[in-house]
């Protein structure tokens, strides 16, 4: 099966580990579920993504150059 | 008004009402169906009960003593006979009849399952998501129990007629059930079921062998496990369907004895919503004031929609009460409650499908409280979203090449009406004096004066003089709209933000109003009749903020596409192409002329002296006047030559459309960008009124000889067509011989389609570049499609050479008879002619027939457009609504009203279009705009040397420090 993770236009998606996610909810003042959301079933999410766990996108940008995005895992 | 500061809302909560609420806000109980009395007063307990609330200026409220105005009306209450169904919730009731046990009212579902759903709801809630997913589910479980799982009563299904009735469907034993039996034990030989006797139905079933007897004979009706057992034992079903009509008393009775947990999984809160008040005991009236009634010219009363309504629910509430009371027969109190239920329905929406509409005496439908609030026109898209406003103006636009393109024409009988508020101060107390003075109709007057003691006195022409010596400091003064003023000017559709700008006011006469051509293309206006509307601002705050914000020449780059949108366009295109493509000579007084209306009010040195000792300025150097001093700037043009400008010399390349056009033109793009908006504004002004001076002085028409060809071009035209016509005849009669060869991937009747387009559009090309080598670069039509202000080669193909294939569907004409466009031709005649193509050129004029296609064609375009238009603005407005509360905030985020975030960055980079650009074919130039900052920075390059160097400068600040840096950092050197 073709694995889009690896495709070149599937941005990389990592889960975000719990304290750099506290930073990130502190710099936003913001809770989990105000994040945007990706669902579980999504095929860029990495395998070890679990519902509940937020995931950091990392994005090419033309402007500039990488554009970070932070999306909740739900069901 | 004045004093009064806005509330902050807290929070807003839905749900529903109890009907004991509903008492105790009621002023009055409603009883009687009538209005008004003979004397024409509103009659106590009826519809226009005075405590309701007052319409009559004058009188006084019953209940709170105000009077009208200030009253906005009480709610009265109908007690009704019966209970009836609220329409709004009919899908609700359903869902609960279904959900829940029809004998202890509990919710189908056991204490897990319920568990699960109460934390899904929750879970929902937190993340913003639809409840409706979950209830539907919780719903969806419920149902499939045909068991209460508490008190074990078997569940029906219900079934629901729209609008309000809902009914209980059984499984009975049918009538027939021991025909039914003994039909099945007689077996079918056919279908190889053999024969059944009753002792082996007996014995299957495990039935009493005379009880089986009893059934077959029809003197006993089997029990439901009976029943089921021969059914199984048979093969047969043995049941109908009976339906049981659930009385709105019914469904209260049991939705009463819903337990407050169980309706919290289906996402009501119990403690503000019943589901039993969905059933209605009692009916708010609403306020008078909310139905007003109208006096007509003769006098008689004309009663709102709404109360018409109310008359019909309280009549028939009388009548119902008074049949039930004497004792009437079940169905006539069911047919009294059915009509209870449809006037109740149609009071609250008469839009229901299925019923029909209640209709007034004329047979206009009623407006009842649901159209009242729905659509365009109702409360919230007519009333509040948008309403009409003061201080605004509409009329017709014409164009005024003289303004600037900040700046509006406005006609000065709108001045005199749009007034502008002056604060009077000890220094301009003697201004504010002679506005008053010179009344409402003189032209800088004032219409009205505020006294700080917060009177208003209008000013008229008797008392001008006299108030004018009463103002003074704290006085307010309403004065005319005077030149230079700030006013918002709006064209619709309004489909991005230039489509309201900011201008400045110049007061003319006459009744349009004026504006400058180049703001045309953010308006997307002409002047065939388009009318645009202007809104005077009433407070500084405002109007500092159009000024700032707004301004046509803060709107020259367009956000859409980050280039500027406002530029030169049609004659002026054709005015800088004239003045620059072939650099023509001008002496003094042509040179002076052209310029005369920018702000250059000396010649440069002449470009040259010509043989007689004149001296001449070329058409480059006049329009480089225009240009800053410092430009420089490199690019192809719109002629494919390069433009180059030099310190703002322009050295070679001709100036026309992308080089100072609208949606892009490189210079006026450059300019903005690298100078701002003024210069940017300035420039376009300047371009536009030199390109009609420049188009004036060489002077250009067109005319139908600028079109027309010499006769020997025209026959060759006409060879190429008939070359074309012969080779389309090859073409089907190889298709008929079956000699073609189909293209990959389509059928022969598609290959010779394509080759007979491809073969006639080749046609009409040739035809056009035959005509093209007849026009010289100088013809009008030529240097409007080569410069870009208006028309292409093909236009002028199709004027001179040949119009062409006409299309339908992207088809040649296939349509009209059968086997035929029209009956001139035979069926099944594949030629060019019978299927759309114009040979003749608009110049020379179509054939009947030719025309005829030729507006086939044509309406086809007129119908994509408005079909395109319509759709296009459903969904533009779809996608704004589903926006409109999108904010970027402080933080750079963007999120919604509900704080959740959208994006991290706004646009993913945290930039405005407007402020960087880039594109495909140029990214950012970071060390560019890094020079051109450091470059204005700095007034020498010594002192930029001395920032950016790496050498330490010496300090005062110790004896010492001087030696420790050196001795500390050997180098330091920059990041890049």
């Amino acid at each position: 099966m073709v694995d889009v993770s690896q495709h070149e236009l599937v941005p990389d998606h990592s889960v975000l580990e719990e304290d750099a996610l506290e930073e990130v909810l502190d710099e936003y003042d913001i809770d989990r579920t105000d994040l945007p959301k990706i669902k579980r079933n999504d095929p860029a999410l990495p395998d070890d993504a679990a519902v509940g766990d937020v995931i950091k996108i990392v994005r090419n940008s033309r402007t500039t150059d990488q554009a970070v995005v932070y999306r909740l895992v739900v069901e | 008004m004045r004093n009064s500061t806005p509330k902050d809302i807290g929070s807003i909560n839905f749900g529903l009402m109890e009907p004991e609420e509903y008492r105790e806000m009621s002023a009055t109980k409603i009883i009687t169906a009538d209005t008004y009395d003979d004397d024409g007063f509103p009659i106590d307990m009826g519809l226009m009960d005075p405590r309701l609330g007052v319409i009559d200026p004058g009188l006084e409220c019953k209940t709170c003593g105000k009077h009208s105005g200030s009253c906005n009306g009480h709610f009265g209450h109908i007690e009704l006979a019966a209970p009836v169904i609220h329409v709004g919730f009919t899908k609700l009731i359903r869902r609960l009849l279904r959900g829940t046990c029809r004998e202890c009212s509990r919710l189908l579902l056991v204490e897990d399952e319920r568990e699960e759903f109460q934390d899904q709801i929750e879970e929902s809630r937190k993340l913003g998501r639809d409840l409706n997913d979950v209830t539907k589910a919780a719903i969806r479980q419920a149902r499939k129990k045909d068991r209460c799982p508490f008190c074990g009563e078997v569940q029906y299904d219900i079934d629901h007629e729209k609008p309000t009735t809902y009914y209980e469907v059984q499984q009975v034993l049918t009538s027939e059930y021991s025909q039914r039996i003994a039909g099945a034990m007689q077996g079918d030989e056919e279908a190889g079921i053999e024969r059944t006797s009753p002792d082996e139905l007996a014995a299957e079933t495990e039935i009493d062998l005379t009880r089986i007897n009893e059934i077959l004979s029809g003197s006993f009706r089997p029990r439901e496990s009976q029943r089921e057992a021969i059914e199984k034992a048979l093969d047969i079903d043995l049941t109908e369907e009976d339906t049981n009509k659930l009385m709105p008393s019914d469904i209260r009775d049991w939705f009463e004895n819903i337990p407050d947990e169980d309706i919290e999984v289906l996402g009501i809160d119990a403690d503000r919503s019943r589901p039993e008040w969905m059933i209605l005991t009692v009916l708010p009236v609403p306020p008078v004031t909310a139905r007003p009634s109208i006096t007509l010219d003769n006098g008689q009363r004309s009663e709102d929609d709404l109360t018409h309504k109310l008359v019909d629910i309280i009549r028939i509430n009388q009548r119902f009460m008074e049949n039930r009371e004497a004792g009437a027969p079940q169905l006539i109190i069911e047919d009294l409650w059915e009509l209870l239920q449809y006037h109740v329905t149609t009071f609250m929406d008469n839009e229901i499908s299925g019923t029909p509409p209640a209709r007034h005496r004329s047979g206009r439908p009623l407006k009842t409280l649901s159209q009242r609030l729905k659509g365009k026109e109702g409360r919230f898209r007519g009333s509040l979203s948008g309403k009409r406003v003061n201080f605004s103006a509409r009329t017709v636009i014409s164009p005024d090449p003289t303004l600037s393109l900040n700046e509006v024409g406005v006609p000065d009988r709108v001045a005199k009406e749009m007034t502008q508020t002056m604060n009077v101060t000890e220094r301009n107390v003697e201004e504010a004096r002679r506005y008053v003075s010179n009344g409402p109709e003189g032209h800088p007057g004032a219409n009205y004066v505020r006294r700080p003691d917060g009177r208003r006195l209008k000013v008229t022409e008797k008392n001008c003089e006299a108030l004018a010596e009463k103002v003074e400091a704290g006085w307010e003064v309403n004065r005319h709209m005077v030149d230079g003023d700030i006013v918002i000017f709006n064209r619709q559709p309004s489909l991005h933000r230039m489509s309201i700008m900011a201008h400045e006011v110049v007061v003319m006469p006459y009744k349009t109003f004026r504006l400058n051509t180049v703001v045309c293309p953010p308006y997307n206006a002409d002047f065939d009749g388009d009318e645009m509307n202007m809104h005077a601002l009433q407070n500084e705050e405002a109007r500092a903020e159009a000024r700032v914000l707004m301004r046509v020449q803060e709107q020259i780059l367009s956000p859409r596409f980050g280039e500027n949108i406002i530029g030169a366009i049609q004659d002026h295109i054709s005015g800088m192409y004239l003045l620059t493509h072939d650099n023509p000579r001008f002496n003094e007084t042509q040179a002076l002329d052209l310029l005369r209306a920018t702000r250059i009010d000396e010649l440069p040195e002449p470009s040259g002296i010509d043989d007689e000792d004149q001296p001449f300025w070329t058409g480059y150097d006049v329009f480089s006047e225009l240009l800053p001093d410092d430009l420089n700037l490199e690019f192809t043009g719109t002629i494919g030559e390069p433009v180059v400008i030099e310190d703002g010399q322009l050295i070679e390349g001709t100036i026309a459309e992308d080089e100072v056009g609208e949606f892009g033109g490189e210079i006026v793009d450059t300019i903005t960008k690298i100078y701002g908006n003024t210069r940017s504004r300035i420039f376009i002004n300047e371009v536009s009124t030199l390109a009609m001076r420049a188009i004036m002085h060489f002077g250009f028409s067109i005319g139908i000889d600028d079109e027309t060809i010499p006769g020997e071009a025209q026959s060759r035209i006409d060879e190429t067509i008939e070359d074309a016509n012969d080779r389309v005849e090859e073409l089907i009669e190889a298709y008929e011989n079956n000699e073609l060869e189909s293209l990959p991937g389509r059928t022969l009747d598609e290959t010779l389609e394509m080759k007979i387009m491809q073969t006639l559009s080749r046609a009409r090309d040739n035809a056009g570049n035959i005509a093209d080598e007849h026009f010289d670069d100088e013809n009008p039509a030529v240097v409007m499609a080569n410069s870009g202000a208006r028309g292409s080669m093909l236009n002028l193909t199709q004027m001179a050479g040949a119009v062409g294939q006409q299309a339908v569907r992207g088809e040649r004409i296939n349509r009209g008879y059968e086997d035929r466009t029209l009956s001139h031709y035979k069926p099944n005649d594949l030629s060019a002619e019978a299927h759309g193509f114009v040979e003749n050129s608009y110049t020379s004029g179509l054939t009947p027939r030719e025309f005829f296609f030729h507006a086939m064609g044509g309406r086809e375009g007129l119908v994509d457009t408005a079909v395109r238009t319509s759709k296009s603005g459903y969904l533009q407005r779809r996608l704004i609504n589903a926006l409109s509360e999108l904010e970027a905030q402080y933080d750079g985020t963007v999120r919604d009203t509900s704080d959740t975030i959208v994006q991290f960055e706004f646009g993913e980079d945290g930039t405005s279009p407007v402020k960087v650009s880039s594109g495909d074919d140029n990214d950012i130039d970071v060390e560019q705009i890094a020079d051109r900052v450091l470059d204005s920075e700095f007034a020498s390059e010594a002192e930029k040397e001395e920032f950016l160097g790496t050498k330490r400068q010496p300090t005062n600040l110790s004896e010492y420090a001087d030696t420790r840096f050196v001795e500390e950092t050997e180098e330091v050197t920059s990041d890049d």
